[in-house]
């Protein structure tokens, strides 16, 4: 679960990249990120084997030079695997998170902007609601009809980040409609809507994009574990989940089919929290003041 | 504190009413043809036609939905179509693994948690503050049923201390049965503790910055003793709301830990559902699963009432 | 010996310092008054004391208290001697106490840290405390938690746990800051007679001088960590011999220059009561508002009950001729806030009506309020820090709609509101953060000039400013009025900053207007019973000094008895 943190938009801007750069935490994060973002982009152009063909003579062979990260029980390249996993986890995940900021930010800003409104209830009820069905659950409900696909993996894992990023936004938004440069404006005649994309989404970037990584990293786990259900990408697309579901019975036999994939995870979801961990102490003075 | 608690009280019944709908809706109106769909394409027409009797599907929706709803409230979940037992009968059964296996796993999560949130706070900066981040950090990123992969194979496979899965049921015994819970409790603890101890620490040292913390000190109180006079008590109130919703996602890691163990819980009913379009099955375990979910995070809110006295006297 | 001596006291955090070399004394039943501007050190030194420094603090030097050495003390030691032998009251009443336990558990946590009694008399003793500080068990029962108690209220608790074990030296450091003028009044007395009773030295720590004047035996004058002047305070300020002392002096007691050919100057009281201002030319008024009625909806008590209805404005009718600069004075709930924004056309009025140059003012007609525009008390969050100074001060020029200024015009407009208001044209291209508080609020006069309105409503527009850049803010503001001919709406809280810079005044309680007259007029000579409470409770530094020089004579012998000195006996 997320953490919620307003960011203070009093933060001076201008170097914001050379201070980025000092932080530890962000720059070891971007650094694992890119790496993974790299390999999925790779693997639109190169693998080095077809992910998909088999060589049953060679099945279960350990870490090699012919095969980086081995093969698995049907004598596939593992890595070719890998690259092409990561291209799954990615896109889901992110095109995810574009959903959930697509229709929850525009909602939160509407909510802030009519606070105490039948609108706003209506928002914060439907909010409420959805954060009754786990992603999980809502996957289960669209496979169960659907079929399982990651398109549909996509749809239940954005359905749930629509509410996170409305209340989100609301929340960041609301502490700044009272505050008096909103008030400054809306003395000079803007109205709402002005107001929402003119002066309050500008300075609520930073939470949003603290709140980015955060539900990116949430939505690769979440793809990981639709696809070791079965209700995920389907084979014979590779995805880091359903190479750990396949490993599971094979464990002792071939623990690296395990433990590589789930490796892959780990640092991916790391990466992502760390340069959001980083962010965050860059945007927020008051933390950066008590790390001394 | 009347209007508060009929406030919540009302939320969650609209919750539990507009959730009923939305299940409803998609698992029975979407597929447009229940029956056709549980079926398959192949099925002869007269099978159809009993099924579709035997399910009611004769009669409108908004009725089929009342007369669902009443059935529920009177425990009534309907006949499973693959087991041809209630689905009432199934629940239970696997309540009694998946029940058990989400209040120790939330107990777990809580006894690691609140230890190491509070710990790393207290002493912000230091070694320990800079372990427990660091494992925590390493916690969240962690699939939990990777981590139970991995912990069948060190503690089953190689050192034998437990089973690799399955479960002997509780008529076999109290511990033997534990036992069988406890590795899967702890793949579902790890990640949630890592993440409930994040927000302790960070709700907790948000609260040291209050006046109120240098009030105390000011009276001469110690540090320790004003951090756990004063500040944990205000710091888990937020922690509460994290409780709430964790619990949900408790309930969506149990189903899937479940398959890691074999454990014949909730999980496995609800997945075999999907593969054998047992929409009545899914349905009530879904509705079921939504309506812990929607009950827990109500406690969380009565709960409050406990712990802030700015909730009590309106 | 004196009760407390620091000596040579420095503080650095981290790689700054704070504190350059400060040297205090404080005789035992006596009162030290240390003043200040923000940034002086005056709260760091009282920190330093209590030893309660943030993190990557180092202090160095020599505090005494009664032959103690503090500073070498361990941390343990320390806590026997904070609320025992030191009481400590801090600025905002409204987040010192723990909201999650009583007034009375919070009270008696003094007084069972140090002493061996059982709770339950650490209880009972806190209730006696409570009864001294003004709380009645009659009205305040002990299991009362703070949210149900006032701003003024709360601080009687802090002060009372802070004196609960009549510790020889209570520091309060902006006890009354954050509090209306009548209960400041109130919480001075408090202090004044629980010191006076314990024979406690007090260190009393603001920035205002009229306070620290009526109530300090001593004074030390504070800037940027170092003690400019200290002093017995009569002299002191009689003798303003340090510049900063002078500079402060002159500030707290600034009257801007107006244009003497003004009727109703400040400081000459014509005997007229007239509701209405003499007569001007230009005859249009710039502003009537005509029985104004705003309503607030309350939550409903239980469930099936009817939302209520609360009446922050009630029924207030005024009118602001060209060229007047009116005041708005009340304190916290007297709902001029609330008249303010309505003015403003920010929320809706539920009755009455208003009217600006006699156009009456819809919040949805953008052409009715381009002569109105405002000034806000925050000068840091009266702006968009993504903004530049240039996009900022041109924002209310959306009001005019098609009319607005583009290109060449718009830049000489924005150079010459840079200019008026005392700042450069090359500003324009900055960001707010850089610059400071004063000059922000320039900016947000820039802001409010720029489309040449005929009204600027000023809320609490120098509250937050030190009083040196205060003094600056209303010369300007006073030569724009005089120059351009646009009227004031002055709110305020604090009676001698309205009364600088009026003409007329109105007061206002409960949303009710209960007087209004020429500004001299009402301070010389108020009849409502609430403005001559509010004006008796404002601390006024001449008379402070005056009477101060009689109160310290008869007080001294007190004093003596208590400290243990030789002295004449009253």
């Amino acid at each position: 679960m997320s953490e919620i943190v307003i960011a203070s938009p009093d933060a001076p801007r201008g170097t914001l990249l050379r201070t980025a750069l000092r932080s530890p935490s962000f720059v070891i994060g971007a650094l694992i990120t890119l790496l993974f973002i790299a390999m999925a982009l790779l693997s639109f152009v190169w693998t080095p084997y077809p992910f998909a063909a088999q060589d049953i003579p060679h099945k279960l062979r350990g870490l090699s030079a012919e095969h980086w990260f081995g093969t698995d029980q049907y004598g596939r390249d593992v890595f070719s695997q890998i690259l092409v996993g990561a291209r799954t986890s990615i896109s889901v995940a992110l095109i995810a998170v574009g959903l959930g900021i697509g229709v929850g930010v525009p909602l939160g800003l509407w909510a802030a902007a009519r606070r105490g409104s039948l609108l706003d209830e209506i928002i914060m009820r439907l909010n409420d609601l959805v954060f009754a069905f786990p992603a999980l659950l809502i996957a289960i409900l669209i496979t169960s009809v659907f079929g399982p696909s990651a398109t549909n993996a996509i749809i239940a894992i954005g359905i749930f980040n629509i509410p996170v990023f409305a209340r989100l936004t609301r929340a960041a938004a609301l502490s700044l409609w009272t505050r008096d440069f909103i008030l400054a404006a809306r003395v000079a005649g803007k109205g709402a809507v002005r107001i929402s994309l003119e002066h309050i989404l500008p300075n609520i970037l930073n939470t949003l994009v603290v709140q980015i990584t955060i539900q990116f990293s949430l939505g690769i786990l979440a793809e990981a574990a639709l696809a070791y259900v079965g209700l995920g990408a389907q084979p014979p697309t590779p995805s880091w989940g359903k190479m750990l579901a396949d490993a599971q019975t094979l464990i002792s036999l071939a623990p690296h089919l395990a433990l590589i994939p789930g490796l892959c995870i780990v640092f991916t979801v790391l990466g992502l929290n760390l340069v959001g961990d980083g962010l965050r102490d860059i945007f927020d003075p008051r933390l950066q003041r008590s790390r001394r | 504190m009347s209007s508060y608690l009929l406030g919540r009280l009302a939320s969650l019944v609209l919750s539990l009413i507009v959730a009923s709908i939305v299940i409803f809706l998609v698992l029975e109106v979407v597929p447009g043809d229940p029956a056709q769909f549980m079926l398959g394409l192949n099925a002869s027409p007269d099978t159809l036609a009993a099924l579709r009797e035997q399910l009611g599907l004769n009669a409108p929706a908004w009725t089929r939905y009342i007369t669902w709803v009443l059935g529920m409230l009177h425990g009534d979940l309907g006949i499973s179509y693959t087991y041809r037992t209630p689905v009432s009968e199934l629940v239970l059964q696997r309540l009694g693994v998946s029940l058990p296996l989400a209040l120790l796993s939330l107990f777990l999560t809580m006894l690691i948690a609140f230890p190491a949130g509070i710990l790393a706070a207290a002493r912000r900066n230091s070694k320990t503050d800079l372990v427990v981040t660091g494992i925590t950090q390493l916690g969240v990123a962690v699939p939990n049923f990777w981590f139970a992969m991995l912990l069948v194979l060190v503690f089953s496979v190689s050192l034998r201390w437990f089973t690799a899965g399955g479960f002997p049921g509780w008529d076999q015994g109290f511990w033997l049965g534990l036992r069988a819970l406890t590795l899967p409790a702890i793949a579902l603890a790890l990640p949630q503790a890592s993440i409930l101890a994040r927000v302790m620490r960070s709700s907790l040292l948000d609260t040291l910055e209050e006046d109120y913390i240098r009030t105390a000190r000011a009276h001469g109180l110690s540090r320790s003793a004003t951090l756990w006079r004063h500040a944990v008590r205000n710091a888990l109130i937020p922690v509460l709301t994290i409780i709430g919703l964790q619990f949900a996602f408790l309930l969506a890691g149990g189903i899937i830990i479940e398959n890691v163990f074999f454990l014949p819980g909730l999980g496995r009913l609800i997945f075999q559902g999907i593969t054998q379009r047992d929409l009545i099955v899914v349905k009530s375990v879904v509705m079921l699963l939504v309506f812990a979910v929607i009950l827990v995070n109500f406690l969380v809110d009565l709960s409050y009432i406990l712990v802030d006295p700015r909730l009590r006297r309106r | 010996m004196s009760l407390l001596a620091i000596q040579n006291l420095r503080l650095s955090i981290g790689d700054t310092p704070i504190l350059h070399r400060i040297d205090l004394d404080l005789e035992a039943g006596k009162v030290l008054g240390i003043i200040g501007e923000s940034g002086s050190g005056k709260s760091m030194t009282s920190l330093s004391i209590m030893r309660l420094l943030p993190a990557g603090s180092a202090a160095s030097g020599a505090i005494h208290l009664n032959g103690t050495e503090l500073l070498g003390q361990t941390e343990k030691q320390m806590c026997g001697i904070r609320g025992r032998e030191i009481g400590m009251v801090f600025q905002e009443p409204m987040t010192a106490l723990d909201p999650l336990k009583t007034i009375g558990a919070q009270v008696a946590e003094t007084i069972w840290v140090h002493d061996q009694m059982s709770r339950r008399e650490a209880m009972a003793e806190a209730d006696r405390v409570l009864d001294r500080a003004g709380l009645p068990r009659s009205l305040f029962p002990r299991d009362r938690y703070p949210h149900e108690l006032s701003g003024g209220q709360r601080q009687r608790v802090v002060i009372a746990s802070a004196i609960a074990l009549k510790p020889k030296l209570l520091i309060a450091d902006e006890p009354t800051t954050a509090l209306d003028v009548t209960t400041q009044a109130r919480i001075l007395d408090l202090l004044r007679r629980l010191v006076d009773e314990d024979g406690t030295g007090l260190i009393f720590i603001t920035h205002d001088l009229a306070v620290v004047a009526g109530l300090a035996d001593d004074v030390a004058v504070m800037r940027h960590g170092d003690v400019v002047e200290a002093g017995p305070t009569r002299d002191v300020f009689r003798a303003l011999a340090h510049p900063y002392t002078r500079q402060l002096f002159d500030a707290s007691s600034h009257v801007p220059r107006r244009d003497p050919s003004r009727s109703g100057w400040p400081g000459e009281p014509s005997g007229d009561r007239s509701d209405t201002a003499q007569e001007r030319p230009g005859g249009e008024p710039v502003l009537v508002v005509d029985s104004l009625i705003r309503d607030y909806r309350l939550p409903p008590r239980h469930f099936l009950a009817p939302a209520g209805k609360f009446r922050a404005v009630d029924g207030v009718s005024l009118r602001i001729e060209r060229g007047e600069n009116v005041g708005l004075v009340g304190e916290s709930g007297s709902g001029k806030s609330t008249l303010a924004r309505a003015i403003m056309a920010l929320e809706p009025a539920q009755g009455g009506s208003i009217a600006i140059d006699g156009t009456p003012l819809s919040d949805r007609d953008l052409v009715s309020r381009r002569k109105l525009q405002v000034v806000f008390q925050d000068p840091y969050g009266s702006f968009d820090p993504r903004q530049r100074v240039e996009t900022l001060i041109t924002e209310p020029f959306h009001l005019l709609g098609a009319d607005a200024p583009h290109g060449a015009e718009r830049r000489a407009r924005v150079d010459a509101a840079l200019t008026d208001v005392g700042l450069s044209p090359a500003d324009a291209g900055k960001y707010i953060h850089e610059f400071s508080g004063g000059q922000r609020q320039r900016i947000a006069i820039a802001r409010a000039l720029i489309i040449e309105p005929s009204l600027i409503v000023l809320d609490e527009a120098v509250s937050a400013l030190d009083v040196s850049i205060r003094a600056q803010i209303l010369d300007l503001l006073a030569e724009l009025s005089d120059r351009l001919a646009i009227s004031y709406l002055f709110i305020s809280h604090d009676l001698s900053v309205v009364r600088s810079i009026t003409d007329r005044v109105l007061v206002m309680q409960n949303g009710k207007i209960v007087e209004t007259g020429p500004t001299a007029e009402i301070f010389a000579n108020p009849q409502h019973p609430y403005t001559q409470e509010l004006i008796a409770a404002t601390p006024n530094l001449e008379r402070a000094l005056q009477s101060g020089l009689l109160s310290r004579t008869a007080g001294e012998g007190d004093h003596a008895k208590h400290g243990g000195g030789g002295g004449p006996t009253l």
